[in-house]
This record gives structure tokens, C-alpha cells and sequence, in this order.
């Protein structure tokens, strides 16, 4: 075992054992600050996987995006307004069959594809490079389609948001 | 700076240490020297005195305050939510403090010499919001909440223009790493960013008005950022008591001062770097006028630390200038002025930068 | 669009002359009075600590009745013939031992209501007001000069010429009766 190892187990314990939490928590405050190490673990191994770029994205957007947004929706609603938010269990069988199901898709894709194996010697210092040139050439239109997607969603959202100004 | 230690002392767990610790120190330097400095500037802008009682001039000020810190009872409110409110201050600690592992203080003494550098110091800071919500919801109280709540509209609000001018920027060097940046505005002053870069040019010239547009748009929005007067309405004393940190007390509460005053100095690094150089010095090195190839990496962290001081000062300067804005103003100078300059000076810098 | 531009010069512009101000203050020597080492001169009738001239009091209880707070305490004792009390430094001749002057300077309000009734003008106010102690019973001053076995002995001195005049009289009418001990008075 070396370090690579010590610190990929660390990541991996703080992934799971706080998104365990994230679900079985009842208490939605605590959830939402469970899913920042969650993140933070996530990103650890991002890191550990030679994708420093997807790393600092995934703390940047989802830490500082989309949890703290998150944060802001339960800490608004929650308390102020005394309505506690907690999470229950209903639909328990068709839920459980469906995330079977996903969770079978999901291993079965990860066994099945053929990873790209490279010794670390060989791997990039950084992907920032790559990764641009492929969002410019083999994936522009889903980048251009995402891109509208989100300005989409922006202007929806202002103008729900005006709506009964006018 | 691992392997400059390493090749200085030649052991392993030396220069690791050194390497982890030397941030540190800076952080506690940064917070000891600004408290300082900043009760003498403010002092001296109202033409008083400041702290002149504890030692000479009073230099022992902050460190008399720091011993009194250590031995404060830690007294917590009984409905606080002991959990959160435990980590919150480890966290907003642990978010400013991470900047420090990617900001080059010499040519050698860099913790780590990532090549994403300047987009990681935007993205740790994120953990100071997640922080300071915790903080502002875990004290249970109202001031704290609304104070966290503040803070975090602002601090998400503002990180755009710094992003969109970080952008421009990235568009213009073509690099994300700190180190790569400070390195091409070697040398002398005209090489720096805000001069239009190293190369020279039509495009360095017709930079310079955008470059400084720039700087002001990032330097106001980083200001936003770390809750600096005139943006401090996070933690608006005469409003919301102390804003998230209200029911902090003794060492808890110093962390709070301490990642505020770590992150002036951040910030400050990450413009100087952008802009001025970082720690390049403006006039050339000595070691290099000598032929003595060892002191340029301490100059160069001279210059560093030098450039990081006078954005502190100018900080300070400012917060004892202007009075704090109202939200609605607040958001006013972010969504409508400064963004769509950000984004003028985006594109207009990406035009120059093509020619 | 225009509007929006003055708007944006005008914001950067005021905050460069603010700017300059505090950069100007930043040199302008501070006005501060290092209070400890430099003090100001008190204003000419200031109400601070006050002092009794015990050797002036006449012991006549004016002051503590005027006090509005009732912080002065004075007891006194009769003196007996034979004792000279001197006079005060107006002439008036002193007929009480004042065997205890206590001002509580926690309750006294610096009203100065005590110095006007006072007839020989022996309590005024000081230029003191640096008396701040740890303890507030150390706020209690006594004025008094005569220490408790004194003050004792003058009130037993006076008890026993009370005695005394108490026989003379009933031998005077000429009832021999027993002599209870009479209480030292307090005033
Ligand atoms: S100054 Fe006023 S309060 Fe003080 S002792 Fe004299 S009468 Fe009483
Ligand atoms: S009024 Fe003057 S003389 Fe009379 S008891 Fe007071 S201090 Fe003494």
C-alpha cells in the first residue's frame, strides 16, 4: 500500500460514508452538509485520477453552485416559515426495484466498457488541454445544445420569476 | 517548494513539513500583522493614535489579544446545533486556508504547481460559503442566519464578474497555473498584465484601458468576496450584531478572524499574480545584477509578499473610505455594472488578444 | 446608456476623492490626548473628589443633611468643658469632637449641593478624579484625624461628664437616687 492507495481508501471511505449519511439522515440541513463531503470526496478522487480540471469543476459547481443553492432553498423554507423539513421513506418496493435496476445498468456498464488503461507515467500533467480541444471539435454540438439548454433554463427562470409583477 | 527543500536539506519529512507549514505560518503572520495594521490605518485615517499601550508602538497588541483568545471560556448558547456548529469554523478556515497550497510565493516556494492553479482558488473558496451557511444556521439565530444568508448571495453574486474577468484573462495568457502566469511577466514592470503583457505590440497598447478595467472589476469583486467593507453587509455590525459569527466566542471566533484576513491576503496574491506581476519584481533582481543565484527565489517572495501587503493596505484603505452599501445596492453594482462590463471586457480582450 | 456611463464614472470618481481624502488623513498627526501622560486642563469650576478640612469642620451636619443622597455621614461628640477644640480658621470656636466623617464617593453625585451650607467652608471640591480602586469599600473615605480610641474616649469622656453633672444635679435636690449608667450618646 502505498500513499496513491492511503489517500484513494480516505477519498473513497469520506464518498461513501457521507453520502450513507446524505440518505439515511432525516434532518434535510444535515443531509445537504453531507453531500459537501460527499463532493469533496468525489473530487479527491477526481484528482487521484489525473482529471485535475473535472476535480476543480466538481467543487466549483456543485460545491459552490449547487449546494449552496440548495442550502439557501431548505434554509429559507425550513425553520423561517416552521414548517420542518424532513425526508420519509414511501413507494419503498418500486422504488427499490428502480434503483436496482439502475444500479444493475450502472454495474453492468462499468464492467462491461472498455476502459482506457494507461500506466501514470504516460498520463498528461493536465487534461485542461484535451479536454478544450474535444468540447471545440468532437463534442461541439452537445456542448452548443447545453449551452442553449442552460440559457434556456435561465430565461425560463427570470421570467417565472417576474411573473406576477406584470 | 517540496522539491527546493528537498534539494536544500535532503530529507524527506523536512521539507514535507516545511512545505505544509510554511503556508500556515503566513496565514497566522498575515492575520497577526493585518489586525495590527489595520487598527493603526484606521487610526490614522481618523487622526488618532491606535493601539500604542502593549509593547513599542503597541506592535504586541495583537498578540496580547491572541493569548487573551486562547483563554476565553468557550461559551455556547444552549439551542445551537452542536454538530455544525463545531465544524463550521474548521470549515470556513479549512476554505481559505486551501488557496494558499497553489499561490506561488517565489519562483520556489510553491506548495503545489497545479496546472488549474487559479481556477481552484476560485473553486475552494466555495467551502467558506458552505461554512458560513453553517455557521449562520447552526447558531440559531436570527441575525446569524440572515448574516450567513447575505453572505452567501453575495459571495456566489460576485464570484461571477471575478470569474468573467479570470476568463478574460485565461483567454488572454493562455494558462490556468499561477506559477505559468507570474512567469511570463518576467522581470520589469512594463511586462506586467496590467501593462499589457510581456509581448510587445500594437495589442499591448490597446490592452492597457482594458487591462484596467480588469483590475478594478476583479478588485472590487474579490473585495465583495471576503466580505470587506464596503461590502461587509454579511457581517454589518450596526445591523446584524456580528452577522454568521454572532455566537462565536473565544478560539472559534478567531478562526473566523483568521481565514477573513487569510483570505485579504489570498485575494490580493491571486490579483497581484493576474495583474502586477506576482512575484515578479518590477525593477529586476539583485541576485541576478550579483550573480548570486540563490537570493532571487527570497527576492522574489519579497516582492510577492510586498505586492500582497499593498493590496491589504489598499483594502484597509478603502473600508475606512467609504461607507457600507445596502443589498439592493449591493446587487445593483454587481448584476448591473459591473458583469456587463466584465463581459465587454471579456470580449474585447478576446478580440485584441486574436489580432 | 448615457445615464448608465455617468452613473459608472461618477461611482468610480467619488471614491477616488474619498480615497485621496483618506490618504491625506493617513499623514495629518492625530489629535488624540494621550490621557495618562498628557492631561487636559479641568475646566475652572469642575465638580470632582471632594475634601474636607476636618481642622475647619465645625461638625454641624449641614452637609450631610443637604446631601441629596445621603452619601456623608458625620457623627460627633459634645466636648466637655476644659477641652479646648481651638477655632476654625474664620473664627468660629469648634464645641464638637467630630469622631467620625465618612463621604461614600460610590453614591456622591458631584452634585456640590453639600459645599454651599457648609459655614466655614471647610468641604469643597478637588481637582481629583482619578480614584478608582478595586475594592468599593475603598470608596468610603474618613476625614475624621481622630482615630477610633479617640473618638472612644471622647464619647466616654463625655458620658462620664454627663455622669458627673447627673450627680452634681440630684445632689443638688438633694435626692439620692441610684445612678443608672447612662448609654454614650451618639449624637
Ligand atoms: S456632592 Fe452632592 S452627592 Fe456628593 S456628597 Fe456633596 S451633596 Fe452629597
Ligand atoms: S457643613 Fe461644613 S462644618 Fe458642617 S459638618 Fe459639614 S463640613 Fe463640617
Amino acid at each position: 500500500m502505498n500513499y496513491y492507495d492511503i489517500l484513494f481508501y480516505l477519498f473513497a471511505i469520506i464518498t461513501l460514508v457521507s453520502a450513507g449519511f446524505v440518505v439515511t439522515t432525516r434532518n434535510v440541513i444535515y443531509s445537504a452538509f453531507f453531500l459537501l463531503f460527499t463532493f469533496f470526496g468525489v473530487a479527491g478522487i477526481y484528482v487521484l485520477l489525473a482529471a485535475d480540471f473535472l476535480a476543480v469543476v466538481q467543487i466549483m459547481v456543485y460545491v459552490g453552485g449547487i449546494l449552496i443553492l440548495l442550502l439557501f432553498g431548505v434554509m429559507l423554507t425550513n425553520k423561517i416559515t416552521n414548517v420542518d423539513i424532513r425526508t420519509g421513506t414511501s413507494n419503498l418496493l418500486p422504488a427499490s426495484i428502480a434503483i436496482g435496476l439502475l444500479m444493475g445498468a450502472l454495474v453492468s456498464a462499468m464492467i462491461y466498457t472498455g476502459w482506457k488503461v494507461q500506466p501514470a507515467s504516460e498520463i498528461p500533467d493536465t487534461s485542461i488541454k484535451n479536454l478544450g480541444a474535444l468540447l471545440i471539435t468532437d463534442y461541439l454540438l452537445i456542448f452548443e445544445l447545453l449551452g442553449i439548454l442552460l440559457l434556456i433554463a435561465l430565461i425560463g427562470a427570470a421570467s417565472i420569476a417576474r411573473r406576477d409583477k406584470e | 517548494m517540496y522539491q527546493y527543500f528537498y534539494d536544500l536539506t535532503g530529507s524527506v519529512i523536512i521539507s514535507t513539513l516545511i512545505t505544509a507549514v510554511f503556508p500556515l505560518v503566513n496565514v497566522l503572520l498575515v492575520a497577526l500583522i493585518g489586525v495590527y495594521l489595520e487598527r493603526k490605518v484606521s487610526a490614522w485615517m481618523q487622526d488618532r493614535v491606535g493601539p500604542n499601550r502593549t509593547g513599542p508602538f503597541g506592535l504586541f497588541q495583537t498578540i496580547a489579544d491572541f493569548l487573551k483568545m486562547l483563554q476565553k471560556e468557550d461559551a455556547t448558547a444552549t439551542d445551537i446545533d452542536k454538530k455544525l456548529y463545531n465544524i463550521a469554523p474548521v470549515l470556513v478556515f479549512a476554505g481559505s486556508f486551501a488557496v494558499y497550497a497553489v499561490i506561488p510565493f517565489s519562483s520556489k516556494l510553491i506548495g503545489s504547481e497545479i496546472e488549474v492553479g487559479l481556477f481552484y482558488a476560485l473553486a475552494v473558496s466555495s467551502f467558506v460559503v458552505a461554512g458560513i451557511l453553517m455557521a449562520g444556521w447552526s447558531s440559531n439565530n436570527k441575525y446569524s442566519l440572515l448574516g450567513a444568508m447575505r453572505s452567501a448571495a453575495q459571495i456566489v453574486s460576485y464570484e461571477i464578474p471575478t470569474a468573467l474577468v479570470v476568463l478574460a484573462m485565461v483567454m488572454f495568457l493562455g494558462t490556468l497555473s499561477l506559477s505559468k502566469i507570474s512567469e511570463m511577466q518576467t522581470a520589469y514592470f512594463w511586462n506586467w498584465n496590467i501593462l499589457g503583457g510581456a509581448e510587445f505590440g500594437l495589442s499591448k497598447f490597446l490592452l492597457i484601458p482594458f487591462m484596467l478595467v480588469g483590475f478594478i472589476i476583479i478588485f472590487i469583486s474579490t473585495l465583495a468576496e471576503v466580505n470587506r467593507t464596503p461590502f461587509d453587509i454579511p457581517e454589518a455590525e450596526s445591523e446584524l450584531v456580528a452577522g454568521y459569527f454572532t455566537e462565536y466566542c473565544g478560539m472559534k471566533w478567531a478562526m473566523f478572524m483568521l481565514s477573513e484576513y487569510g483570505n485579504m491576503f489570498a485575494v490580493s496574491a491571486i490579483v497581484s499574480i493576474l495583474f502586477f506581476g506576482g512575484y515578479q519584481s518590477p525593477f529586476g533582481y539583485l541576485g541576478n545584477t550579483l550573480g548570486i543565484n540563490w537570493l532571487i527565489p527570497y527576492e522574489q517572495a519579497f516582492w510577492f509578499i510586498l505586492k500582497g501587503w499593498f493590496f491589504i493596505f489598499v483594502q484597509m484603505w478603502l473600508r475606512w473610505t467609504l461607507p457600507r452599501l445596502r443589498v439592493d445596492q449591493l446587487m445593483t453594482v454587481c448584476w448591473k455594472y459591473l458583469i456587463p462590463y466584465a463581459f465587454v471586457n471579456l470580449i474585447i480582450i478576446g478580440i485584441i488578444t486574436l489580432l | 446608456m448615457k445615464e448608465y456611463l455617468k452613473n459608472t464614472w461618477l461611482g468610480i470618481y467619488t471614491i477616488l476623492v474619498g480615497m485621496k481624502i483618506t490618504f491625506k488623513h493617513l499623514f495629518t498627526p492625530a489629535v488624540t490626548i494621550q490621557y495618562p501622560e498628557v492631561k487636559l486642563k479641568l475646566p475652572e469650576r469642575e465638580r470632582n473628589r471632594l475634601y474636607v478640612n476636618i481642622d475647619d469642620c465645625i461638625g454641624c451636619d449641614q452637609c450631610a443633611r443637604a446631601c441629596p443622597v445621603s452619601c456623608i455621614t458625620v457623627d460627633t461628640v459634645k466636648s466637655v468643658p476644659g477641652e479646648d477644640l481651638g477655632t476654625t480658621s474664620n473664627g468660629k470656636k469648634k464645641a464638637l469632637w467630630v469622631t467620625n466623617f465618612t463621604i461614600d464617593f460610590a453614591k456622591c453625585c458631584y452634585c456640590q449641593l453639600c459645599v454651599f451650607p457648609c459655614p466655614t467652608e471647610c468641604i469643597y471640591m478637588t481637582d481629583v478624579f482619578e480614584f478608582a480602586t478595586y475594592e468599593r469599600k475603598d470608596l468610603v473615605y474618613q476625614f475624621s484625624n481622630l482615630s477610633p480610641e479617640e473618638a472612644e474616649q471622647k464619647k466616654i469622656n463625655f458620658a462620664n461628664f454627663q455622669a458627673e453633672k447627673e450627680k452634681q444635679k440630684a445632689a443638688a435636690a438633694a435626692v439620692p437616687k441610684p445612678e443608672n449608667p447612662s448609654q454614650p450618646s451618639t449624637n
